[in-house]
């Protein structure tokens, strides 16, 4: 993976990056440097960040510096700058998750993953900016900031992980993590012409991660190609004692086996789903679908039909179970032990005040809906339906995934939309989660990889769904369409703007 | 699916929230709008059907040794306390 | 204690109360049961605590084996049925010793249900049902403000936060504040004998809330009931609820109508009131909890654990009268606990007097603790040395009288009872030309009821053997002391 030693460090991959640092070839704080750098000049504009952390970035750098001096072996990111949802605990460091209510608050602990990526020397660059508590699809929700789709600043990056997503596509930083309970990973790669991976449930350890719906939150990562979507993957997939719903059968990707081709592999396409979305699906989309089609069977890949019958039931099911379950993983923020406290007169006057103030419009209007839900009287008309029915719509995943090898289809109706545009109607907003809530609710594996870009220049990606555990053969297809196409490899105009452009 | 302001109401007392009278409305609006979006559920046969509540099947039960291992957080956690007494966290009284 | 007016026992009657009890027991873990915080008592507050049982953003609770294996040991000691599987599910309530605002507990799928608990009242046996045991974590404690300083502050301490928790629900089986009382009283024992709780009630081991009704008798229908909660100790268990009996009755008898609702007990007043404030209706909103799998338990498993289940207080007290031979009132008294019958059974096997060691730990050694408040364990004569007084009581070595003596001195001496003989010059006086010389000295210094004797009055005979065993400081041979004073009575005269 040489690169030309010309080349800007900022539009370097990950791994050819780590490498450089085990050779020597570059500094940890060479790296570092670049990427602060490059973010000092847009992250204000695109407003990725909620926290930034340059000071403990360089210290970690250095530290890696001095390791690989003493002749230490360094990890598989040695070196390589990421950056972190909100919503992930980094210890002594902001962790807001983009509300009010935990303003100022610092984890006196590490997510699970923060300890992966540290043992495998990555260095930690900032707290991205995300729709408050993950609940949203634009960042909009962020009770901080907005955040810019660096390919248009007039548009969203998606959401909820709108921030890790735009930071990577501006090359503020290579790498980073997000989450993704119905999509806030997948959704966010697509708008940002990013990769976006959301491994299959129990892949990543929740452990750290600010719960927002338990039973279908992941951690997944961002990165500007397939292999180094895998070498973050198989840094933080595994088994991890303090969450027991993560799985030893999480295993590291082999890289090389990303480069065998996709021949006589078995790519699945439910289009029944694709009517579902009906008029809500852009043209653009549906264009790059097909084309999208009829490159993988040029790479050699056999298209076969499949069907999702129950997905059209998804995003109903999704908004009676993801709120009923953050209803109670909300319940913690009542102003006693952290957080932010309004005092009210007694402890239901202070509960009140500091969650009616704490909280933003979304989170409340899910906390009302899974209190409902949940609410003695609506619990088998709602929450236990909604079980049944994502057991349906797993048994379908798993009958389309037994006849092929991966399933194919769009991540989003339509490109990138305005800021703005969507605020108004919060069923509409949920209604575009289409195509990215039924593998969540399956919880099979799903990849957001960018495929092309529309007649205005804004990026478009389509979504890859695979076996559970099968983390490998996503990126596979991914990776032999990639090979292909530029759509991975180009970056938005404000990379090369202004300060004589990246360095 | 109307959703009364009275039910909004309920449903906020209920999990501690504090929602402004001029806000009422509009939650019982959109609640209703979610709330009649989610009825095609009902339309399902799910009769036989076993629920999911995770998605763990396989996954071996995960049991902890019962060793005792003291946090190095507490002081960091006791420090982020909007209000203390001590080492007590301080609230409001309850009645 | 304040009764509730004019019941009279006709009226009471009439009625049939119908009480079921929920026991929180406290699960003797080292660590709580999803974190690995210590769970001692007493410790400064807030200082076992972790960000899983401070609830803080981003953690998982991960379950503790021990605390599945001792709820699965109750269920199995009491005769319940240990599901296969079971699931944890979260109660959702605000409250600021609940740090997640939801209690982890189990619902609908508990780990036992069913089984049932033998209590004797009396001469009557009876079996109290009970309906389910299952796991859950406990609150932490919430300190209100006594007396006017520090007005409208609560502090929270979280140590007690997740704390392992077995809640075992009784079926509506007991009738009054008595049974309710045997029936805890059993519980406890059987908790303590598997040495799942320490069943310390002042520190919150063991916990209970009572569900109470009547209804006239012969109906089949429950009436509206209330709960009591607050109550410290099995004695207030009792008594609250015989209170809450005769005050429903009471309410029915004078054309009132008992609401349902939750009773405080006050017990310096004797009478349980209506919690203050206004009380939401609760909705707990109940839902599997997504952070823990189901807990799943192997049939081998718990066919290994029923195979290592401890004798339990049943069973032992029936060998006891079958191998010891004692009286069933004595094995109940001797199997309050597991190490008061072990203690019995090493005293009996190195005496060969099952009955007399038995007597002598009822009475002799109960009395001495229950003066000091030793446990058995902490009890300064240890079964080898009692089981040697026991011997020379029957073997006649020594007086019950110097028994007694001796018993005393074993209290404060290690040195065993043969040995304290020796060194306190309490060997029995048997020498004949002793005793006589003895008793000579008692008739010198009695000469009037040694006349009396004389002529014909048998009754001072007692007086003078008294006389003498006090001179003889309890040493003379009974036996022989008599016949000495006898021989001397009749053949010397004075
Ligand atoms: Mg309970
Ligand atoms: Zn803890």
């Amino acid at each position: 993976m040489s690169a030309p030693a010309n080349r800007p460090v900022v539009l370097e991959s990950a791994e050819t990056l780590a490498a450089s640092v085990r050779s020597g070839a570059r500094s940890a704080v060479e790296i570092t440097r670049a990427f602060l750098a490059q973010a000092d000049r847009t992250a204000a504009k695109l407003e990725t960040y909620l926290h930034r952390m340059p000071d403990r970035a360089l210290q970690d750098a250095e530290a890696i510096d001095r390791k690989r001096a003493a002749g230490e072996a360094l990890g598989n990111l040695a070196g390589v700058p990421i950056a972190i949802k909100d919503n992930i605990c980094v210890r002594g460091v902001p962790t807001t998750c983009g509300s009010k209510i935990l303003e100022g608050y610092r984890p006196p602990y590490d997510a699970h993953v923060i300890e992966r990526l540290r043992a495998a020397d990555a260095v930690v660059i900032g707290k991205t900016n995300c729709d408050e508590f993950a609940m949203g699809s634009s960042t909009e929700n962020s009770a901080y900031r907005i955040t810019k789709n660096p390919w248009a600043l007039d548009r969203v990056p998606g959401g909820s992980s709108g921030g890790s997503a735009a930071t990577v596509a501006a090359c503020e930083a290579p790498l980073s993590l997000g989450s993704d309970t119905g999509g806030s990973v997948r959704q966010p790669a697509a708008f940002c012409g990013v990769y976006g991976l959301k491994p299959t449930y129990g892949a990543v350890s929740r452990y750290g991660l600010v719960a927002f719906a338990s039973s279908l939150d992941q951690i997944g990562p961002f990165a500007r190609s397939a292999r180094d979507t895998a070498l973050v993957q198989n840094v933080i997939c595994g088994r991890d004692a303090r969450d027991t719903t993560s799985r030893a059968e999480a295993r590291p990707i082999d890289l090389e086996t990303l480069e065998e081709g996709i021949s006589g592999l078995r790519v699945g396409v439910p289009r029944s789903i694709l009517d579902e979305a009906g008029d809500g699906l852009a043209p653009s989309v549906r264009a790059a679908f097909e084309a999208a089609i009829s490159a993988l069977e040029r790479a050699g890949a056999r298209i076969v039909d499949v069907a999702l019958p129950h997905a059209k039931y998804a995003i109903a099911t999704y908004y009676l179970i993801a709120p009923a379950e953050a209803s109670s993983n909300l319940a913690r923020y009542d102003g006693v032990r952290y957080g932010v406290r309004r005092p009210d007169g007694d402890l239901r006057g202070m509960y009140e005040a500091t969650r009616g103030a704490g909280f933003g419009r979304e989170v409340k209007r899910r906390i009302l809906l899974g209190t409902y839900a949940l609410s003695a009287g609506y619990y088998d008309a709602y929450y236990l339906r909604a079980q049944k029915v994502r057991t349906l719509i797993r048994k379908d995943f798993l009958d389309a995934l037994a006849a092929s090898d991966a399933l194919l289809l769009p991540i989003t109706p339509t490109p990138a939309f305005k800021i703005g545009e969507k605020t108004d109607d919060p069923l509409a907003m949920y209604l575009s989660d289409i195509f990215s809530i039924p593998a969540s609710l399956a919880g099979v594996p799903a990849l957001s990889f960018p495929v092309s870009f529309d007649a205005s220049g804004l990026p478009i990606g389509l979504q890859l769904v695979g076996r559970p555990f099968d983390e490998g053969t996503m990126l596979k297809v991914a990776r032999a369409y990639e090979k292909e196409h530029d759509a991975a490899s180009r970056v938005p105009a404000i990379v090369t703007a202004g300060e004589g452009g990246a360095r | 699916m109307p959703i009364d302001v009275s039910v909004v109401r309920k449903i906020a007392a209920l999990a501690r929230l504090r929602i402004e009278a001029a806000e009422e409305e509009r939650y019982a609006r959109e609640l209703g709008s979610i709330l009649g979006f989610v009825e095609q559920l009902q339309a399902l046969d799910v009769s036989g059907i076993e629920p999911t509540s995770q998605v763990t099947e396989g996954a071996r039960p995960a049991l902890r040794p019962d060793e005792v291992c003291p946090s190095d957080a507490r002081d960091e956690a006791l420090a982020g306390a909007p209000e203390r007494d001590g080492d007590y966290f301080k609230v409001p009284q309850v009645v | 204690m304040t009764k509730p007016a004019g019941i009279s026992d006709d009226s009471r009657a009439k009625y049939e109360p119908v009480i079921g009890l929920e026991v929180h027991a406290q699960l003797k873990t080292k660590t709580k049961i999803f974190c690995s915080c210590s769970t001692t008592f007493g410790a400064a507050p807030n200082s076992q605590v972790c960000p899983v049982c401070l609830g803080l953003p981003g953690v998982l609770p991960v379950l503790n084996e021990r605390a599945v294996e001792f709820a699965a040991m109750t269920g199995l000691a009491v005769g319940a049925t240990v599901h296969p599987r079971s699931i944890f599910a979260r109660k959702n309530y605000f409250y600021p010793d609940l740090p997640k605002g939801y209690q982890i507990s189990q619902y609908d799928r508990p780990l036992c249900e069913g089984g049932g608990v033998e209590i004797h009242v009396g001469d009557v046996r009876k079996r109290i049902g009970l309906v389910r045991i299952h796991l859950e974590e406990d609150a932490g404690k919430s300190l209100h403000p006594e007396g006017k300083e520090g007005v409208n502050t609560t502090r929270v301490d979280l140590n007690r936060a997740g704390v392992p928790l077995i809640e075992i629900v009784s079926e509506p089986d007991i009738r009054s504040g008595a049974e309710a009382y045997h029936y805890l009283t059993k519980l406890k024992q059987i908790l303590v004998y598997l040495d799942v709780c320490d069943g310390n009630m002042e520190e919150g081991s063991l916990r209970c809330d009572a569900n109470v009704s009547v209804r006239p008798r012969g109906q089949a229908a429950f009436g509206t009931r209330t709960e009591i909660k607050n109550l410290n100790s099995f004695r207030y268990v009792e008594k609250a609820i015989a209170y809450e009996i005769d005050r429903q009755i009471a309410l029915i008898e004078s054309g009132g109508r008992v609401v349902q609702e939750t009773l405080l007990w006050d017990s310096a007043r004797g009478v349980a009131e209506t919690l203050r404030g206004k009380e939401e209706a609760h909705d707990y909103r109940y839902f599997p909890e997504p952070d823990l799998l189901p807990v799943d338990l192997d049939a081998s498993w718990v066919e290994g654990l029923h195979a290592t289940l401890p004798e339990l207080p049943d069973a032992l007290r029936e060998r006891l009268v079958r191998e010891q031979g004692i009286p069933e009132y004595d094995a109940e008294v001797l199997t309050e606990t597991r190490a008061l019958a072990s203690y019995y059974e090493e005293t009996s096997l190195r005496s060969g007097q099952p009955k007399l060691a038995s007597n002598w730990i009822m009475t002799e050694v109960n009395a001495v603790r229950n003066k000091t408040g030793d446990t058995i364990e902490s009890f300064p004569i240890r079964p080898d040395r009692l089981g040697d007084l026991v011997g020379m009581v029957s073997s006649g070595r020594v007086s019950g009288k110097i028994a007694k003596q001796l018993f005393e001195l074993m209290l404060g001496d290690p040195a065993g009872p043969e040995a304290l003989v020796q060194k306190h010059g309490l060997l029995p006086i048997e020498d004949e030309a002793a005793l006589r010389a003895l008793v000579r000295e008692v008739i010198a210094a009695n000469p009037g009821p040694a006349a009396e004797f004389r002529a014909g009055k048998e009754k001072t005979f007692a007086f003078l053997v008294g006389q003498a065993m006090k001179q003889s400081r309890g040493r003379a041979h009974p036996e022989k002391l008599q016949a000495a004073l006898k021989a001397v009575l009749t053949e010397e005269s004075a």
